[in-house]
């Protein structure tokens, strides 16, 4: 008997809090509606879906928030900004998109490739605006048509590493350097891209590429493990989030075998990589920023073109190129020291 | 208000398209007693051999039948893991989820997320133009409950078959299977292909929402199926008149509601996991404390 009363009491309870929360849901949604009535200073809805926690992606909204703010978007005054992290996992990724959607945002912004997809997909057809920012190939994923004019209901920021500049790099701080090893993951199309370009352009500077390739997190040490085994003179990253989310664990592997990494963004050099010709990508964020800021004041999505930035700057880290006893060359004595 | 119900439609049509999975692994969990893992790799099989079939101009009804049987094709590999070569039930599981992990790869040609935008879809395609206009804007919710009501139904009918009263038999009472001079582990394959099967047809109709399939889809999945399974028929076992097929497809769409609220109230969304592990156990506690553990809910 006590076994039966006790199921119900937790059936009931469950029950209760079901119709209450649905209640309160819709109670909540009926008093915006109901003070709605007077339209003059409503903000603007805007939201930002960040497919992952990632020191470049975080460095993405820093500079939409900014870009906006420059072009007289402020949050709280004139606009609201929803901020969501997908947390790497496509279901909330969805899920975020479709609540921004039936919420009725009036613009939303993703920041990386598959937030992008899902952005897009959910608002197609409601017809709400999608800015992405770091999408590294905006044709290969479907959202745009033409780098000049999208036509699609989506426009946004490119982000496209300067390969050759960063391999002009790697020659002058290792002069004597005949292997770069590469650690990417199969399933990043950017990485996949990025190693092909890459391998065409090593030959010209007189290296050779050994590259590693794994699927998941949990391979990043085995992969790490076999590019030193493999004895390369320097690894080099791509914006492979998988890899960069794990960078701890290269540089762990990196380190005890002697072998400096190249970053691909300065946020890398400051967590153990001795240099970088990185994309400022709070400069990506304001121009992200500033492109929503134009369609917030009327400019059309489908005609404003994909703006694509390669322009980079190298960075080095004097405390970690003195670890493997480089020397920073002359014609970088001017890059910036993030030491400093 | 129409915030509430965009969300409630977004609720129903996201129920619908895991109740095809929910009843899948009804099928093997519940039916067979069998904790198919395969599910986190077969969910997103279906969803990639639709986007490459679509993107390859196959027709997206089609691409739905053949998602269905990849599906089944893995489904049965794990009973032949199982039954043949008498691997553990986990671990075959974990074997095809892993493979398919690979083949899920190939298929889509190493890209992690596969796009089919302005393709023709299940929601765009043929007699679904034909619908009016009011109906035409909550297509998906009425094209994914007359997909879960098919399935639910089929389901039923082939549970009263005798070819289902041995897929029924085989988990609870393997003898009896025996003594009708069949073999209960063909019948467990064949049970696990069906599970599977609805699986990547869930999975080959959340592509066709959102035009894109992507690789990673599957993680967690099977979580997300017990708990459905587990909710519904724990909560509805009262109401006798339900078959134990719609309970589970009550059980989806209640876990989904459940999420959507959890958000709503202002859950972060990294909290989501923590939620759905504790749903789950208290469906699980509810169910035990009804003393019915061991009884298997036969339609």
């Amino acid at each position: 008997m006590k076994k039966q009363t006790l199921k119900k009491a937790l059936t009931l309870a469950l029950a209760i809090v079901m119709s209450v929360s649905l209640a309160a849901c819709s109670g909540g949604a009926a008093a915006p509606s109901a003070s709605a009535a007077p339209p003059e200073t409503q903000p603007l809805k805007v939201g930002i879906l960040q497919f992952a926690p990632h020191p470049s992606l975080d460095n993405c909204y820093t500079g939409i928030v900014q870009g906006l703010a420059d072009a007289g978007y402020v949050d709280g005054d004139n606009i609201s900004i929803d901020y969501q992290n997908g947390n790497g996992e496509s279901e909330t990724n969805n899920l975020i998109a479709s609540n921004f959607v039936t919420g009725g945002y009036d613009i939303i912004i993703a920041i990386a490739t598959p937030s992008a997809i899902s952005a897009y997909a959910a608002a197609r057809e409601a017809g709400i605006p999608v800015v992405f920012s770091a999408v590294s190939d905006p044709l290969g994923a479907g959202l745009a048509e033409t780098l000049e004019a999208p036509n699609t209901g989506a426009t946004g920021t490119s982000d496209s590493l300067n390969l050759e500049g960063q391999m002009q790099m790697i020659r002058a701080f290792l002069p004597d350097a005949e292997s770069i090893g590469i650690l990417y993951t199969t399933s990043e199309p950017n990485s996949i891209s990025h190693l092909a370009a890459f391998e065409d352009l090593a030959p010209a500077y007189g290296f050779t590429v050994e590259a590693v390739g794994i699927t998941d997190s949990s391979e990043v040490a085995s992969g790490a493990a076999a590019l030193a085994a493999k004895g390369v003179d320097c690894v080099n990253n791509f914006t492979d989030n998988n890899v960069v989310n794990n960078l701890s664990v290269l540089l762990n592997a990196t380190d005890a075998a002697g072998i400096p990494v190249f970053g691909s963004e300065e946020e890398q050099v400051r967590n153990g990589c001795v240099a970088s010709e990185t994309l400022d990508y709070i400069a990506l964020g304001v121009t992200t920023g500033q492109m929503a800021a134009g369609i917030l004041d009327g400019g059309d999505v489908k005609t404003m073109a994909v703006s694509v930035v390669s322009d980079s700057k190298p960075v080095y880290s004097a405390a970690n190129c003195e670890k493997f006893g480089i020397t920073v060359p002359e014609a970088y004595a001017n890059a910036t020291n993030l030491d400093e | 208000m129409t915030i509430f119900l965009g969300q409630a439609e977004t609720v129903l049509r996201e129920g619908f398209i895991y109740s095809l999975m929910a009843m899948g692994v009804f099928i093997t969990y519940k039916i067979l007693d069998f904790p198919d893992l395969s599910v986190d790799g077969t969910f997103p099989l279906g969803a990639c051999v639709t986007a490459a079939l679509i993107n390859g101009g196959i027709n997206p009804w089609l691409a739905l039948l053949l998602s269905f049987l990849a599906g089944s094709l893995a489904g049965s590999l794990t009973g032949v893991l199982h039954v043949r070569l008498r691997i553990t039930d986990l671990l075959s599981g974990i074997l095809v989820m892993t493979a398919m992990w690979s083949v899920n790869l190939i298929i889509t040609g190493k890209s992690a997320i596969l796009q089919f935008f302005n393709r023709p879809t299940i929601f765009t395609w043929g007699v679904i133009r034909l619908l009016p206009d009011g109906l035409y804007r909550h297509r998906y919710v009425v094209v994914t409950f007359l997909l879960a009501l098919a399935v639910k139904l089929l389901l039923d009918w082939f549970l009263r078959t005798k070819q289902g009263l041995l897929l029924r038999s085989a988990g609870d009472n393997s003898q009896y299977v025996i003594s009708l001079g069949k073999d209960p582990g063909t019948v467990k394959i064949l049970g696990l292909a069906l599970g599977n099967g609805c699986t990547a047809l869930a999975g080959s109709v959340l592509a066709q929402v959102g035009e894109n399939a992507d690789v990673n889809s599957g993680k967690g999945m099977v979580v997300m199926a017990l708990a459905a399974v587990i909710m519904g028929t724990s909560l509805f076992r009262r109401i006798s008149f339900l078959r134990s097929t719609t309970m589970a497809v009550l059980g989806a769409v209640l876990y989904k509601a459940c999420l959507q609220v959890a958000l709503q109230l202002g859950l972060p969304p990294h909290y989501l996991k923590l939620l759905m592990a504790l749903l789950l156990t208290a469906a699980l506690l509810s169910q035990r404390l009804s003393g019915k553990k061991g009884e298997k809910s036969l339609a």
